[in-house]
């Protein structure tokens, strides 16, 4: 029983993870309408940004997290300045392959900078874990969960009840009828990108402290985990993006603990086709109704 | 009478599928003379079926993504597919059968493997569709890859050896390249046939409106099988080929990556254009290597050239000088200077 | 009939247009220069191996040619990106000999390594690989050898060396399942380890997709009363087990790892995780002869404080190797007739002291040296003498 909570709980901490970056994601989807492959990537640049702030330029934990969301938000908004924004009116597979792009870029350019080898993440949370009942919990899991679930209610609450929030909702529904409505659509993007990449910013600092190295690649294979988990919970949704991601990390740990650790992604993915068999939006994803 | 006839063979000698045709054969043809001729320089003679094999991913692709519109992740795991279990067979059967017939019909056989997969991969499809379809295409290529991985059959994560001494199949590219073109010109010509036919219209009806496709009596539930049982074939009989020409492969090798690659070039080239794939193609492949000078930023050149195009592609103005110098309005131009000297003739 | 002949025309400007591109870069070679090349993945998931093999051979250009190159020949390095890829990797192999290079590193993965041996076998010219390691790596080709130990030789000896000794029977592997050289020494482990007396209690498993996570395999194997982990994989990921492994396991839990841990103590943030971590390795960067702490300090020097792993020694030795064989085929800039034939015949007769040890080499390719084993305490690797 004691491995059965265990693996509850690493699930969790990696779903939390998944959830983080995937919030980001569907955030960027939901009002861009575009699959940003160069999400994962920003997350790597975070992490870098925290190493040099902290290693190099020995600043406290507090400034070098606040200066790492600051320059991914930026660096969010730059990409989608000069990569996306020309492309407003081209199709989306164009700007999917653009992103793709970035994404090469971004991890071309960090390899020239901080070279191949992996750096190690600072230490900058340190919190004991608790146990019970012979189950340990690691502190970094609470703190990435609590974050996870924050972020998620005040994401949700950004968007229902603020003004740029709701100017959000309007461009993800009607880009030209929100422009009519005075809402500038350029902007409510570029706001989208901000937070979008801010987000993936924080993701960065708890995937730097749960998993400890960096490297120019690293970001790939969350972003396509995250993606995953984004299209799990239904695409688009906020509350879909944090439960597909933890139901994409609990369900990987299940598998590797109980079935096999070499066929773990095969089940996981299996498990994510069936789902989206049964649901074809995911697991909260909104019903598209079919116009002819 | 006779006159139609010749009219209409003109006609079609010279129609744009033909000239696309015309125009594989004579990259070929003078490929050839310089592969066989001692000409060819040795980082051409080595790229040479890999980049064939790149058009008829691109190719057929295409069939996916530019005349069914849906989004397709999973390229790669129907070449790796059709790449093992060809090259199973062909190495099962190399003392059997000389290589003329062993590879055509290695090349089959993974294929009708690739095949199967692609209809089982189609079944979702019917159900889904635009990002979830495509995130259920990523995950059978992942799916695929995991599950050749731990397959002792192929060697597991060690991959398959070709040039094993039991049985060598491992071929030089001066072996491959006839058999490279005929899989180029076959796909290319079913392709083109099927985009022109009855059925070309009908994929193309489910792509621009499913529901009003439906309505006027196209199999929607066929049509979008058959593009992806088509189009893992030729992906796994280009996947044989591939096999072939390298010494060892891993299943790791094809991952979502590579697919996101075809992808790329199918978008660069223009959705649903043959053309367009085959030398997107081409360029994609040969743009990295010709950027070895460039040494340590070699893939950072590379990224942004991919978003300087992708860019520029999308550039209205840009389009609109493309339009005024296209191949097709120069071979408009000489069709009618072919058709005054006909008409001058008779 | 027009028709035909202009086509015939313009298809033989194309070719000759072609032909005339093809050839018109090559110049006139200085035949005092030597160049090898090297192939290896400088982008993408797996750059950090090939930058470590180039810069290790660079260091070893650099100190031969300062020492006065090789019979007369200054060398120089053409390290080519493959990014991973065999179609690249021989696609580059086809420039470097467009290039006029005369003896080439091979690959640097075992898998691109394998297709362009098998791409050079028609020219016969040598290839020395630094770190393909898979056995069919260098197969079909005599002019091919390694510096390396092959895969299945160094599972075989960690099985028997743990036999051989007083070490912990009960053995959990933990190996990365969708990698060669993981599953390769896994394998042969497995093989031997009856034989050997070892009881494997728990075989856990990784793949590049899920290395970042390792708690449930940590789990597995708290669960499953191991003493020993051997673990086949690279520092890497070696470093990120041992992380999350921190306080999970016993203080007498023993790590036995091969060469692919070279370099650990370098890449984790805090040595005191690789304590009890054993090596069976023919290079270890603490080693204190002389001629291995001189590559350690010029490694650090020139990559910026970066400890040089295994790839970067073999890469090192692979250069120094070939400047012995060259030597010793008495091949000077003036007398190159039957270059490689005489490379090639000469690698199996030179002996080379390296920083992987005392090397020499049998005519299938394979290297002939001894290992060392050597255990880390206190954050420092040292000799391990069996109790």
């Amino acid at each position: 029983m004691s491995l059965f909570f265990q693996t509850l709980i690493s699930g969790l901490s990696l779903g939390s993870i998944y959830a983080l970056i995937a919030l980001g994601y569907t955030m960027v989807y939901g009002i861009a309408k575009m699959l940003n492959f160069a999400h994962g990537d920003v997350i790597m640049i975070g992490a870098y940004s925290v190493i040099v702030t902290v290693m190099s330029l020995n600043l406290p934990p507090v400034i070098a997290i606040l200066a790492s969301i600051l320059f991914c938000a930026l660096l969010g908004v730059t990409i989608e300045f000069l990569a996306y924004k020309p492309l407003r009116k081209a199709s989306p597979l164009a700007v999917l392959i653009t992103a793709i792009g970035v994404s090469y870029f971004l991890q071309n350019i960090a390899q020239l900078i901080f070279g191949t080898q992996q750096k190690a993440f600072p230490k900058i949370i340190d919190l004991p874990g608790i146990r019970i009942s012979g189950v340990e919990i690691n502190g970094i899991t609470l703190i990435t969960l609590a974050v996870t679930a924050i972020i998620m209610i005040a994401l949700t609450l950004f968007i229902n009840k603020t003004k740029v929030g709701k100017a959000m909702r309007a461009v993800s529904e009607d880009k030209e009828a929100a422009e009519l409505m005075g809402i500038s659509t350029n902007r409510t993007i570029s706001v989208t990108f901000a937070i979008g990449s801010a987000l993936a910013a924080v993701a960065s600092i708890f995937y730097g402290a749960t998993y400890t190295y960096i490297k120019p690649t690293t970001g790939s294979m969350p972003g396509i985990k995250a993606f995953t988990a984004a299209v799990f919970g239904g695409i688009g949704s906020i509350p879909g993006a944090m439960l597909g991601g933890i139901m994409l990390g609990v369900i990987e740990q299940y598998s590797k603990a109980y079935i096999s650790t070499t066929m773990s992604d095969a089940i996981v993915f299996a498990v994510l086709i069936i789902v989206l068999l049964v649901k074809p939006t995911g697991l909260l994803g909104k019903k598209i109704s079919e116009k002819v | 009478m006779a006159k139609n006839i010749f009219k209409n063979a003109i006609k079609k000698a010279f129609s744009k599928d033909a000239l696309t045709i015309y125009f594989v054969i004579a990259i070929y043809a003078v490929i050839s003379v310089m592969l066989y001729g001692g000409f060819a320089s040795r980082q051409l003679t080595n790229m040479l079926i890999s980049v064939s094999c790149y058009i008829v991913l691109a190719v057929s692709l295409n069939l996916v993504v530019g005349l069914l519109g849906e989004l397709s992740l999973g390229h790669a795991g129907f070449m790796s597919v059709g790449l093992f279990s060809g090259c199973l067979f062909s190495m099962w059967t190399v003392d059997l059968l000389p290589m003329i017939v062993r590879l055509p019909l290695s090349m089959i056989f993974g294929g009708l493997f690739a095949a199967v997969v692609g209809f089982v991969v189609g079944l979702p499809a019917l159900r889904l569709k635009g990002d979830y379809l495509a995130i259920v295409t990523l995950a059978c290529g992942e799916i695929i890859k995991n599950v050749i991985t731990n397959l002792e059959i192929t060697g597991g994560a060690l991959g398959l050896t070709t040039n094993n001494s039991d049985a060598f199949i491992y071929s030089k590219p001066k072996e491959l390249l006839p058999y490279a073109i005929v899989l180029v010109l076959v796909t290319v010509v079913v392709m083109m046939n099927i985009k022109k036919s009855r059925h070309g219209r009908a994929i193309m009806a489910i792509r621009d409106n499913r529901i009003a496709a439906e309505a006027t009596g196209i199999n929607v539930t066929y049509y979008k099988l058959i593009v992806f049982i088509l189009a893992a074939f030729f992906a796994g009989a280009a996947g044989v080929l591939y096999g072939h020409s390298f010494a060892n492969i891993k299943p790791a090798t094809f991952n979502y990556n590579m697919s996101i690659e075809i992808l790329v070039i199918v978008v660069l080239g223009g959705m649903g254009s043959i053309n367009g794939s085959i030398i997107a193609a081409i360029a994609l492949r040969a743009l990295p290597e010709m950027l070895r000078e460039f040494s340590d930023y070699r893939m950072l050149a590379y990224s942004i050239l991919l978003i300087a195009i992708m860019l520029l592609n999308s550039n209205a103005k840009f389009n609109e000088l493309k339009s005024k110098m296209s191949l097709k309005n120069i071979l408009s131009l000489l069709k009618t200077k072919k058709a005054k000297k006909g008409g001058a003739k008779q | 009939m027009k028709k035909l002949t202009s086509l015939v025309l313009a298809l033989l400007m194309i070719v000759s247009c072609a032909a005339f591109a093809s050839c018109g870069g090559g110049e006139e070679k200085d035949a005092n220069v030597l160049v090898i090349g090297g192939i290896g993945p400088l982008t993408g998931a797996h750059a950090n191996y090939g930058n470590s093999v180039k810069n290790g051979a660079e260091i070893a250009v650099k100190e031969i040619n300062a020492a006065g190159g090789i019979n007369g020949f200054t060398i120089e390095l053409d390290f080519q990106d493959s990014a991973g890829q065999p179609e690249s990797a021989v696609a580059a192999y086809g420039k470097q000999m467009d290039d006029g290079m005369m003896v080439s590193l091979g690959g640097v993965l075992s898998g691109e390594t394998a297709s362009v041996v098998a791409a050079a076998k028609e020219d016969g010219s040598l290839i020395l690989t630094p770190s393909a390691s898979a056995d069919d790596a260098i197969k079909d080709n005599d002019a091919a050898f390694r510096v390396c130990f092959s895969d299945s030789s160094q599972g075989v000896a960690a099985a028997n060396y743990i036999g051989a000794n007083n070490l912990p029977k009960k053995v959990a592997v933990f190996y990365q399942g969708d990698i060669d050289y993981s599953t390769g020494l896994y394998e042969a482990f497995k093989a031997t380890a009856d034989a050997n007396g070892i009881e494997i209690v728990a075989e856990e498993s990784f793949t590049a997709d899920t290395e970042s996570d390792f708690s449930t395999q940590i789990t597995a194997i708290q669960n499953s009363g191991a003493e020993m982990i051997f673990m086949p994989i690279y520092a890497d990921q070696a470093s990120t087990f041992l992380t999350q492994a921190q306080g999970k396991f016993a203080d007498t839990m023993l790590y036995f790892g091969c060469d692919g841990l070279d370099g650990i103590l370098g890449k984790v943030a805090d040595t005191a995780i690789c304590e009890n971590v054993l090596l069976l390795t023919p290079f270890a960067a603490d080693d204190s002869k002389e001629i291995v702490q001189k590559f350690v300090a010029s490694y650090k020097e020139t990559c910026g404080g970066a400890t040089p792993d295994q790839f970067a020694a073999d890469g090192y030795d692979a250069v120094y190797a070939i400047k012995a064989a060259i030597e010793k085929a008495n091949i000077t800039p003036e007398d190159q007739a039957d270059f490689n034939s005489r490379v090639v015949a000469a690698m199996t007769e030179i002996s080379v002291s390296g920083v992987t040890g005392d090397m020499t080499w049998e005519a299938s390719g394979e290297t002939v040296k001894l290992p060392l084993v050597m255990i880390i305490k206190s954050g420092v690797a040292q000799l391990y003498t069996p109790e």
